[in-house]
């Protein structure tokens, strides 16, 4: 038996180390660059460091812009995963996706990461046969063993681009499954034609809402009906559903109003840990939808993701308004008042008294926000809404980028933009994604930059602090359980704004004898 | 021809699964088709980016509407000790008018802009179901491509509507081996040079495994794909032994590798004080019958014994802790049997594993040593998972992220041993790192609070 030496491992008995400080250790960061000389055969440190800062320049910046072919790290998803949002908010609803099944698995599972909850979904399976003789036996057979399966209240029929490439006509086939008994003839399966090469999981979020609403609202003879009280509300695809959706609700009781959220998916995607497994859990019921089309009038909270749902509401007969993601103090005014003043009801002193509280913390804290440069990045709503936030606080927004953003949007964002002296240096780019920011970010520098886990290279890369505020938070856990609308919800926000900014400070200044001149108790 | 390839995929004569069907079964190919309706798992792209995802150097550019990428970019936390290019998303994002005029040109644009943007070693292309089914060319399209630009632009033709994601983890290996293993010679050849398949260092599980090869003088001369390079995979057909880790993924790539090169190769595993042993003097043994030097099988007898002791005394801790809990194995492929050898090795109880991507012979060997009590499925239905965890039959469960939740809802402690894991299971080292966890999540007081009932009740 040959003796070998103790092998320096750092790991012993005694001592597990995890993978931090694991491959950090000199015996590790020695095969790493063994590895390195022996097999990559790279260009030398020198010259890597060389073109590494030449991805930071202006020169670099117009080759970058001057992309027209590749996308690199969007910010936007497809339709069906925002088609499946919206379904999965109503009452024992299983979204059922037309296509190739890979898609789902990848919908729910950045679902799941996000929301820390299951997410039921399944899909038609289509094939190479399926792609070449189309998709009805897949249809017909899905919902049946889905029906059987899964025991849904309502089947909501969406499509990936498979499916809508070879033209699958969905009415169709659902009618044809329907004849053959697939479900029964009244059981509602609404559907959407959601292709994934037109617009993105906002538009996807538009058209389920859309045909939902149109199989429930389908008959005119329910137009004569006089219209009630009552008022619908649509929150649109929203990361925060479930802390907003919820603070909305307790907005409405304290106002006394009577409204219907459609599509609500806080229940659902935020289900106890009672020892109950519910694949269905709350949403909007088949009653609400059905009712919701003698409401006086329908508000969409995100302007992007509601464009056909408030044409085809208006087409019923109601009022409708639009808000794009209404963050801080005027955007919630403006919301308080328009439910005022078409409900009638008046706003009570009780969400006055948040209102000024939230004006109180904000004159509090000012000072640290005040002039800070931002570069926001998320669905087009989202970015409105942030940005007028941030224009509020007294800061500077800077860079505004959204990928699914249209010219449309970026005129909006600018006229948001003039209507401060804060947003002079600020500029919206629709259509670009975050390699486009990357260089944004390394020609014209900010101090935070807002969106969702995916800033995390942005921040690794321009060591600019990133602040989470949108979906999807993958790499923190529970923040969708806070709201951010409403008062209450903009407190929220500005807490996670300053504490960021405050780690920050602390950060800068924690170096003894050296940086901790400024390391203050009290900040 | 796509189709050719996929008929070739299903005949893999080294696949267990295969050997074990008659003729006419295996006319039939491996796909069994899929339900539809029911829940479902990845596609024939998915398998395919995952398998080489890892290539941590080259740029991995999708061709498709946004769907495929936007959904899944960096989901994976396999881990490079170099450039992490591999993390970029990057897709042609097709748009209606693409699919009216066809991708090809937007293709090649996009290659252009990546190479000259980022001037990786290579370039993969993804073929998506859209474009498959408008009929854009896309080995056509990298055929030129690479020649215009001097940098090898690998097609990689896995369409999602093909099949499931095991099989395009298949043609990804395919596209190895057309388009990059024997590409170029490696700089420095030794007779210690061992090539690894279907290994994706997750976690850095790979680093877990490598320190005690360099040891025993083995020399990692490529992983496919962990941790892996262009230039190291493209030299792969120099090694001495192949050995692969995930055989019903990537078998094919193994067995070609012997028939094109005569490499020899086997199927091994890190996982398990057992399986890692057996794996490390295997691989000593066969190579040493190539030629090394003979001294490599007294120091792999030596590590392995210092190992062993290391283990087993850094095990008594758990073993009090863990005698009579019961465990749900529920994960894939290689990972459930060799984990079951491993827990039992720590003192808990196996009490049911799931065998979906499991062969027929590891099926045998779980029966013959569990006996017929020993629950494995072949397909569990969250429902069932449901009950099994509801009527206490297990005191935890270990699996992967989809089926998380199932179990915290029936109040049953969790493990996440899957793709999304944060901790490496291999080796020696990995076992201790996957009974620490277990032993952490089982005396959470979070369980306790879980399954009493509230004081009010």
């Amino acid at each position: 038996m040959t003796q070998v030496n103790e092998f320096p491992v750092s790991q012993n008995a005694d001592k597990v180390l995890d993978h931090f400080t694991l491959f950090r250790q000199p015996e590790y960061q020695e095969m790493f660059k063994r590895k390195k000389d022996d097999f990559e055969f790279g260009h030398s440190d020198e010259k890597v460091a060389e073109v590494s800062e030449w991805t930071k320049s202006e020169d670099y910046k117009a080759k970058n812009f001057a992309r027209e072919a590749v996308v690199i790290n969007p910010t936007k998803a497809c339709q069906p995963i925002g088609a499946m949002f919206a379904a999965q908010g109503f009452e024992g609803t299983l979204p059922f996706v037309h296509g190739s099944q890979g898609c789902v698995a990848y919908y729910r599972t950045h679902l799941t990461r996000h929301f820390k909850e299951p997410n039921s979904a399944v899909s038609s399976s289509m094939t190479e046969d399926a792609a070449v003789f189309g998709g009805l036996n897949n249809m017909i057979d899905g919902l049946a063993n889905a029906y059987a399966l899964y025991k849904p209240k309502m089947i909501a029929v969406l499509t990936t681009c498979m499916a809508e490439v070879i033209g699958d006509d969905l009415q169709g086939f659902i009618a044809n499954a329907k004849k053959k008994d697939s479900v029964p003839e009244d059981f509602p399966v609404p559907f959407a034609h959601t292709p994934a090469f037109v617009g993105s999981h906002i538009v996807g979020y538009d058209n389920m809402m859309k045909g939902i609403l149109t199989n429930f609202w389908g008959k005119s003879e329910d137009l004569d009906t006089p219209k009630t009280e009552k008022i619908n509300l649509i929150g649109g695809f929203d990361g925060y559903a479930v802390g907003n959706n919820r603070e909305l609700k307790r907005i409405f009781g304290l106002m006394g109003i009577d409204a219907t959220i459609l599509s609500d998916v806080s229940d659902v995607f935020d289900t106890p840990g009672d020892g109950e497994y519910r694949m269905y859990d709350g949403g909007t019921t088949i009653e609400e939808t059905k009712a919701a089309l003698h409401a006086k009038a329908t508000i969409s909270l995100q302007e992007y993701n509601t464009p056909q749902t408030l044409q085809f509401c208006k087409e019923k007969g109601q009022e409708v308004a639009k808000f794009n993601y209404p963050l801080g103090v005027a955007a919630t005014d403006e919301l308080l008042l328009k439910l005022a003043e078409i409900t009638g009801k008046a706003i009570p002193a009780s969400l006055k008294l948040e209102r000024g509280r939230l004006v109180d913390a904000i004159a509090d804290s000012h000072t640290h926000i005040h002039g800070k440069r931002f570069a926001v990045f998320g669905d087009p709503d989202f970015c409105l809404g942030m940005t007028r936030f941030l224009l509020e606080l007294g800061a500077e927004p800077v860079h505004i980028l959204s990928t699914s953003g249209s010219k449309k949007w970026e005129k909006q964002v600018q006229k948001v933009l003039d209507g401060s002296q804060f947003g002079k240096g600020g500029a919206a780019y629709g259509g670009k994604d975050l390699w486009h920011l990357r260089s944004l970010l390394f020609t014209n520098k900010v101090d935070y930059i807002i969106g969702n886990s995916y800033g995390k290279y942005l921040e690794r890369d321009t060591k600019i602090p990133l602040i989470r505020l949108t979906y999807p938070i993958f790499d923190r856990h529970h923040h969708h359980r806070y709201p951010v609308w409403g008062y209450q919800g903009a407190l929220n926000v500005l807490v996670r704004i300053l504490d960021r900014i405050f780690e920050d400070m602390d950060a800068n200044t924690s170096v003894v004898g050296v940086t901790d001149i400024s390391f203050d108790l009290v900040r | 021809m796509l189709a050719d390839k996929i008929q070739e995929v299903f005949n893999e004569p080294g696949c267990g699964v295969n050997q074990a069907k008659t003729t006419k079964e295996r006319k039939k190919g491996c796909s069994k088709p899929l339900k539809p309706g029911a829940a479902a798992g990845g596609c024939a792209y998915d398998g395919a980016m995952i398998a080489l995802q890892p290539i941590a150097d080259v740029a991995h550019l999708v061709h498709g509407p946004i769907a495929c990428l936007g959904n899944s970019w960096d989901n994976r936390g396999t881990r490079s000790s170099g450039s992490q290019l591999y993390r970029t998303g990057f897709t042609t994002d097709l748009s209606e008018l693409d699919i009216v005029h066809g991708g090809e040109k937007k293709l090649y644009k996009a290659i252009k802009e990546i190479v000259q943007q980022h001037n990786p070693p290579a370039v993969f292309v993804y073929q998506t179901c859209v474009p498959a089914m408008i009929g854009d060319d896309i080995e056509a399209v990298c055929k030129y491509a690479a020649k215009k630009l001097g940098v090898p632009v690998i097609p990689v033709n896995a369409p999602g509507f093909v099949g499931s994601k095991n099989l395009g983890n298949k043609l990804a290996g395919e596209t190895l081996l057309d388009h990059v293993i024997g590409t170029r010679e490696p700089e420095v050849s030794t007779p210690n040079d061992v090539c690894i398949i279907g290994e994706y260092n997750l976690a850095g599980e790979l680093w877990l495994a490598k320190p005690l090869m360099d040891e025993i003088g083995i020399r990692i001369q490529s992983c496919i794909s962990g941790d892996g390079r262009y230039n190291e995979i493209a030299a792969a057909h120099r090694a001495r032994v192949t050995m692969v880790v995930c055989s019903q993924a990537l078998i094919n790539v193994g067995r070609k590798m012997e028939e094109r090169w005569g490499i020899p190769y086997f199927e091994g595993s890190f996982y398990g004080v057992t399986d890692m042993s057996d794996t490390l003097r295997t691989m000593a043994t066969m190579l040493v019958q190539r030629g090394a030097d003979p001294a490599m099988l007294n120091r792999a007898e030596a590590v392995i014994a210092r190992e062993e002791a290391a283990v087993s005394k850094r095990l008594e801790r758990y073993k009090p802790r863990f005698t009579g809990k019961r465990v749900l194995l529920f994960t894939g492929g290689v990972k459930s049997w060799s984990m079951v050898t491993a827990l039992e090795e720590a003192g808990l109880t196996i009490v049911g594993s799931s065998t979906k991507k499991s062969t027929k012979e590891d099926k045998e060997k779980l029966k013959k040593r569990k006996g017929e009590e020993f629950h494995m499925w072949d397909d569990l239905k969250p429902k069932e998972m449901y009950r099994m965890l509801r009527d206490s039959e297990a005191d935890i469960m270990l699996s992967g992220g989809r089926s998380q939740f199932i179990s915290l809802k029936a109040k049953v402690p969790w493990l996440d041993v899957n793709q999304e894991r944060h901790h490496a299971y291999a080796g020696y080292d990995g076992i201790v790192n996957l009974c620490e966890e277990i032993d952490k999540t089982l005396s959470n007081p979070i369980w306790r609070q879980v399954r009493l009932p509230a004081p009010w009740e």
